[in-house]
């Protein structure tokens, strides 16, 4: 592929641009979400899933009669059986044959949480009533969660097939490292721990399949699974022919990464339904997932070196990472292309060394996060650039600055391979530097440090990564080193019906929080020249489908956006012959206005395009023979700008091109006594391009904030050294509340992507992507520390402050 | 996450409570609100096999107050003893911990004697009452007795109820005028189960402390009395360095015990930080009656 | 294992049922009369999802037993506008964004309408530490505490 086109974005915007009251609001403001524990349908079964109590042991046996004996069980399936009735899970990660992951721990328990049996029953309460009674005799095994000692030679093996718990171990290097760091005068070093967070949505994933064993088909409800693209997969699994697989979405009580592509529930539910001959619901209660969601966030240990100038001036930075991806591996690595996407944050560095070494433990595994494992890497680079800042003894904003990459530099290809569409890093800064006043803070800062306060302030400027391509589930390994870029696409139809009513048809399980609607419904209408409310925005099951990806890696608003452009060109090109014929006028002398075609210097002569319908519907003979019946298009959005990684990995290639920005500062107070965090004051200033609802954006980021502050300061699914996870519920994983969240001040920059439609890109995990970095540096301003593990529990401040003193 | 399965009873009075309790046997518990109980049986770890409602019980609805102290019954809500001019006049540190306990929605449905008689250790209402002192008014087949505030506590969950027997009320004493009470806990989020906390009242007159009253919460197996803080600050004139010295005794010789939410060195550390600063706010209101 | 007859006022409709005496409050409204409204999110007293109001006050009905609130007047988020008309609070929860996913945005309107009958003349902070007792994991809560402020300022100039 080569550089797509820049584009000229129009001067005047009608709709993009505008808060809008959302479209999706008025049935979750009445109740009527129809979530997926909405749905029931008659004769329907409820499942519970009994999951294993240890973290890692051989299953000896499975005794199920007492279960079976439970008056409205009707079947169960258990470890023992599993295999006869599915095949594994869909995988992208290496090699995965070997460490097959199936719907239930097949031979032996790889974390505490995991499913050994399942129960279908008449209610869900008669299913847990039997689940309790189901008996695992277990022959232990030591249990191995660190992921330090997880690559020790004598570690007990997670899996025993991959003969050790490395399952991808690589060394990249992109630019001269040994160069720079030779060239460097100074070279900070760090050891730097990211905690295991995760989104967990206050509706937790649920699966209600039907299969029709006249028909063959498999119908399943979901609230998860965006990858209407990759579907197959979750074909294979069920043993169904992948057209007979029709998955029906339901709008996500909130996901942030956690539904993405929950597989496991519909799987089970599926396997239920076809063994029963009746319907199936699964609904995870809160246990099922928290231990068993398959949706832990990233877990890593970092050893990370720094190179710059006496000045200053940022050459290089070389990371030695290993992360801990529980007992399965369902996405490879590619949280780590996310952090490779923008390696190098704002600044300009001519080489980075990155080291992976991908471990299994008996922890659940790991999956999506908002920010996909991006965060982590932001996170690592801001506490490194703080730390030279102090090592240089330079203010944190002033070496930010002089590092940025220039206006006039995009796009920027950072040395990973992965180009920066645009940016202005420095009105990003300033803008926030005046939002927060924070010259004023500094003053204040001092004279709340002379009353004996401990007062901080911290500074970030993040990248925020926008629209992946699948390049990077590969990139990762030598071969197949010629396979295609494969493109993440996005599908829309619209249809003009004969009254000019326009519906657009979205193909992806789209709505998690987000605002499909609404921003589909801003587009059409910018489009097509009507007003955003008298848009229809409904979904297609997958079987109906067409090519779609859904939201993940902020990829949803731009690649929608493309599709609706796509698909209203074709609607006006067909609206355009059919108005030509209506005003007897040659079609190059139509011009486009105000939803209407009007011949051009004759605006009285015109048809709208609802007249333009009504003929395409119901006139087919009265208009031009080539004309067919209807005005409907469909599009297909594939990836806009994604090249090939070269053979040798020294270069990733172009899978992360639409690259926001954001800064953030925080003034922090901290009890050095108890460890509590207050937030004195919040600005954060994003630049996702051109906003198409600044307050959408303004919420998505004030809530990724909060989430990025839970995993900050508090939030981690956290196992003992004897693999007892002891998070296992909202008593102990705790989330913030109202009380524990700042009122931020949010403003937006707009750099418009050369690339994108309108100029778009992405912002939905922004918040989560900058907040731990200047939280993190607030904190250590105000309390002379260093923080290197996350979260920072309050406990572990107290320690830090102790271990100052002492 | 459903309950198990269980009989449901209910009591129109706590004779017919008592009664019930007695013919049920040992795998009956008492309901009240049921905001500490119905999540144990939820998560399945409480199964009781009978379960009997005295919130219908018009005698155990009451509260109010007399110069015998503050009279709660086992059906009162917490919400309403919370914002009770009764409490707010005789009890104040109860209704602090009581502010602390729970969100709103789950003060409105759980009872104040119910949280005494689940006795969690780490609870807000327990290590109050037991600070303030009073009694509890228990009730079974063979009649009523009166268990002192200090005795009533034995271990995790564990009271001196005998089999058989249900809370019925609880009398919180009133303390004379020239009282200050601190009630602080601390918590990771602000709606979280609480790490530790401190409950205190003093007592001045002429300038000096007469009467102290120093309890912990989280750090032991039940709300747990310092005595050696209590000895400490009576005597003592109100001061900073008073309370430090009170605040120390007060975690000398605990040894909390280490889980998910603290380790006990922690606990520890919390329970004098917080034992101090809850001496200097009831300091401040003592002088303030004074 | 025992089943009851209870008599609840739903909404002002009064209705009859047998159920378990297991059965949540939650589950009954969602399952026994349909009532899908009110969402569960974690079983445990904790997220505030499940918010209902009985006698105007706010309970979490994932931890209460549907018999034992037999005989009570029960408010769920259908209540709030059973015609075209959304309420005033549901109005501003729109205009200020304050939903997203909207799993909990019944619970909190529930709990927000609570709060300003309460207290008509709330403040940012009163509101904010009102709704803490709800979770929400979308929002960051800021654009709820707006809306709350906006209904309740509007609902004043309705009163006048």
């Amino acid at each position: 592929m080569t550089i797509p086109k820049v584009r000229q974005h129009p001067e005047h915007l009608e709709w993009v641009g505008k808060s809008i009251p959302r479209v999706e609001d008025p049935k979750f403001l009445r109740g009527r979400g129809n979530y997926i524990d909405d749905y029931e349908v008659p004769n329907m079964l409820e499942v519970a899933v009994a999951r294993s109590t240890m973290a890692h042991a051989k299953i000896l046996s499975i005794d199920t009669s007492a279960a079976e004996a439970v008056p409205g069980v009707v079947a169960i399936v258990t470890s023992e059986n599993v295999t006869d009735h599915v095949n594994p899970m869909p995988d992208f990660g290496p090699s995965p044959d070997k460490h097959t992951w199936y719907c239930l721990a097949v031979d032996k328990v790889r974390y505490m949480g995991e499913g050994v049996a399942v129960v279908a029953a008449t209610s869900r309460a008669v299913a847990e009533d039997a689940a309790e009674l189901i008996e695992v005799t277990y022959e232990p095994l030591e249990p191995l969660t660190d992921m330090l000692e997880a690559l020790e030679e004598d570690a007990p093996l997670i899996h025993e097939a991959l003969g050790s718990n490395i399952p991808f171990h690589r060394k990249f290097t992109f630019g001269d490292v040994d160069g720079d760091f030779a060239a460097a005068d100074v070279i900070v070093r760090d050891t730097l721990h990211w905690g295991r967070s995760g989104g967990q949505p206050l509706e937790t994933v649920g699966a209600v399949a039907d299969y029709d064993a006249a028909t063959g088909m498999m119908t399943i409800h979901v609230n998860s699974m965006s990858f209407t693209h990759f579907l197959f997969l979750l074909a294979n699994t069920l043993r169904v022919p992948s057209n007979k697989l029709d998955l029906q979405p339901h709008p996500s009580g909130g996901s942030f990464g956690a539904k993405f592509f929950e597989v496991k529930t519909a799987t089970i539910a599926a396997m239920m339904a076809r063994i029963t001959g009746r319907p199936v619901k699964f609904m995870q209660d809160r246990l099922d997932n928290i231990a068993n969601g398959d949706h832990h966030g990233s877990d890593r240990y970092y050893e990370v070196e720094l190179a710059a100038k006496a000045d200053g001036t940022l050459l290089s930075t070389r990371y030695k990472v290993v992360d801990n991806y529980g007992a399965y591996i369902q996405f490879g690595v590619g949280q780590h292309g996310n952090s490779l996407a923008q390696a190098v944050g704002p600044y300009r560095m001519s080489s980075i060394g990155y080291d992976l070494t991908a471990v299994l433990t008996n922890k659940c595994q790991q999956g999506a996060y908002r920010g996909f494992g991006s965060e982590v890497g932001n996170w690592i680079l801001e506490r490194m650039v703080d730390l030279m800042a102090l090592e240089l003894g330079m203010d944190p904003v002033d070496i930010r600055r002089m590092n940025f990459i220039q206006p006039d530099q995009f796009p920027y290809f950072i040395p990973t391979g992965n180009v920066y569409d645009s940016g202005d890093y420095e009105a990003v800064l300033n803008k926030t530097m005046e939002l927060s006043d924070y010259k004023g803070w500094r003053k204040r800062q001092a004279e709340m440090r002379a009353e004996g306060r401990h007062v901080g302030i911290g500074v970030c400027t993040c990248q925020e990564r926008s629209v992946f391509s699948a390049t990077e589930f590969w990139f990762w390994f030598d071969e197949p080193v010629a396979a295609p870029v494969t493109s993440a696409p996005e599908s829309v139809t619209l249809k003009v019906d004969a009254m000019g009513a326009v519906t657009a048809t979205l193909y992806s399980n789209a709505s998690w929080g987000n605002s499909p609607e609404t921003m589909v419904a801003q587009f059409v209408a910018e489009e097509l020249g009507i007003k955003p409310e008298d848009v229809s925005v409904v979904y297609a099951g997958s079987n109906q489908g067409m090519p779609a990806t859904g939201p993940g890696g902020s990829r949803f608003t731009i690649m929608v956006g493309g599709a609706v452009e796509g698909a209203s060109q074709s609607i006006r090109a067909k609206a355009a012959k059919i108005a030509a014929h209506l005003l007897e006028a040659n079609e190059d002398d139509l011009v486009w206005e105000e939803g209407g075609f009007a011949v051009r210097g004759s605006p009285d002569q015109r048809k709208e395009l609802a007249e333009i319908a009504l003929a395409a519907h119901m006139f087919k003979h009265s208009l031009p023979e080539e004309i067919e019946t209807g005005l409907e298009a469909s599009h297909v959005q594939d990836h806009p700008y994604t090249t090939m990684p070269n053979p040798e990995r020294t270069n990733l290639g172009v899978f992360y091109p639409f690259v926001g920005h954001a800064s953030h500062v925080v003034v922090v107070e901290v009890d050095p006594e108890t460890g509590r965090v207050e937030f004195l004051d919040y600005a954060a200033v994003h630049d996702c391009g051109t906003v198409v609802n600044p307050r959408s954006v303004g919420g998505q980021v004030i809530g990724g904030t909060v989430q990025g502050l839970g995993s900050t300061l508090y939030e981690e699914f956290l196992y003992d050294e004897d693999g007892v996870l002891r998070t296992p519920s909202f008593a102990e994983y705790l989330i913030p509340s109202a009380l524990d969240s700042p009122t931020l001040r949010v403003g937006h920059n707009e750099t418009p992507s050369p690339y994108t439609p309108y100029g778009i890109k992405g912002g939905g995990e922004a918040g989560r992507m900058m907040a731990p970095s200047a939280i993190c540096a607030a904190i250590d301003d105000a309390l002379g520390i260093r923080i290197r593990r996350l979260p920072a529990t309050p406990e572990r401040i107290v320690e830090m402050v102790d271990a100052a003193n002492s | 996450m459903k309950s198990p399965p269980f009989e449901y009873h209910r009591a129109g009075s706590a004779a017919e409570a008592a009664a019930l309790l007695g013919e049920l046997g040992f795998d009956a518990r008492i309901l009240a609100g049921g905001q500490s109980l119905i999540p144990l049986m939820n998560l399945r770890l409480a199964a009781p096999a009978y379960l009997v409602d005295i919130t219908r019980a018009p005698d155990l609805a009451g509260i109010g107050a007399d110069g015998g102290g503050l009279h709660i019954g086992a059906a009162a809500r917490q919400r309403t003893v919370e914002l009770h001019t009764d409490t707010l006049a005789t009890a104040p540190v109860l209704s602090d911990a009581i502010s602390n306990a729970g969100q709103v929605p789950v003060r409105h449905q759980g009872t104040v004697v119910g949280s005494i008689a689940h006795a969690d250790p780490s609870a807000e209402v327990p290590a109050a009452f037991k600070a303030q002192g009073g009694t509890v008014t228990a009730q079974g087949s063979g009649g009523t007795r009166e268990i002192p505030s200090e005795d009533f506590f034995e271990g995790y969950f564990t009271t001196a109820l005998a089999e058989g027997e249900l809370v019925t009320a609880v009398t919180v004493d009133a303390w004379p005028a020239g009282t200050g009470h601190g009630f602080l806990e601390f918590s990771v989020t602000a709606e979280s189960w609480p790490i530790a906390l401190a409950a205190v009242l003093i007592h001045t007159s002429g300038g000096k402390i007469d009467r102290a009253s120093v309890v912990l919460g989280g750090v032991a197996e039940v709300p747990l009395r310092r005595p050696e803080a209590e000895a400490i600050l009576v005597g003592s004139t109100p001061s900073a360095e008073a309370f430090e010295a009170a605040a120390e005794a007060a975690a000398a010789g605990i040894e909390p015990l280490s889980d998910s939410f603290g380790s006990g060195a922690y606990r520890k550390k919390l329970a004098r930080v917080l034992t101090r600063r809850a001496l200097t706010t009831a300091a401040e209101r003592a002088g303030g009656k004074a | 294992m025992s089943t009851h007859d209870i008599t609840v006022t739903v909404n002002g409709t009064a209705t009859s049922a047998s159920v378990e005496a297991r059965r949540s409050l939650a589950d009954f409204l969602r399952h026994d009369l349909g009532l899908v409204g009110t969402h569960i999110g974690c079983e445990q007293g904790a997220c505030g999802a499940c918010t209902v109001l009985i006698g105007g006050r706010s309970v979490r009905s994932c931890i209460m037993f549907a018999v034992q609130a037999d005989g009570a007047e029960i408010q769920t988020i259908e209540s709030l506008a059973p015609g075209a008309d959304l309420h005033p609070l549901q109005e501003a929860f729109r205009r200020h964004q304050g939903l997203q996913c909207g799993f909990c945005t019944p619970g909190m309107l529930l709990r927000g309408l609570e709060l300003i009958s309460d207290n008509p003349d709330l403040t940012a902070e009163e509101a904010r530490e009102g709704i803490s007792s709800n979770m929400c994991r979308c929002t960051g809560y800021q654009y709820i505490v707006d809306a709350v402020l906006d209904a309740a300022a509007e609902m004043r100039a309705e009163e006048d």
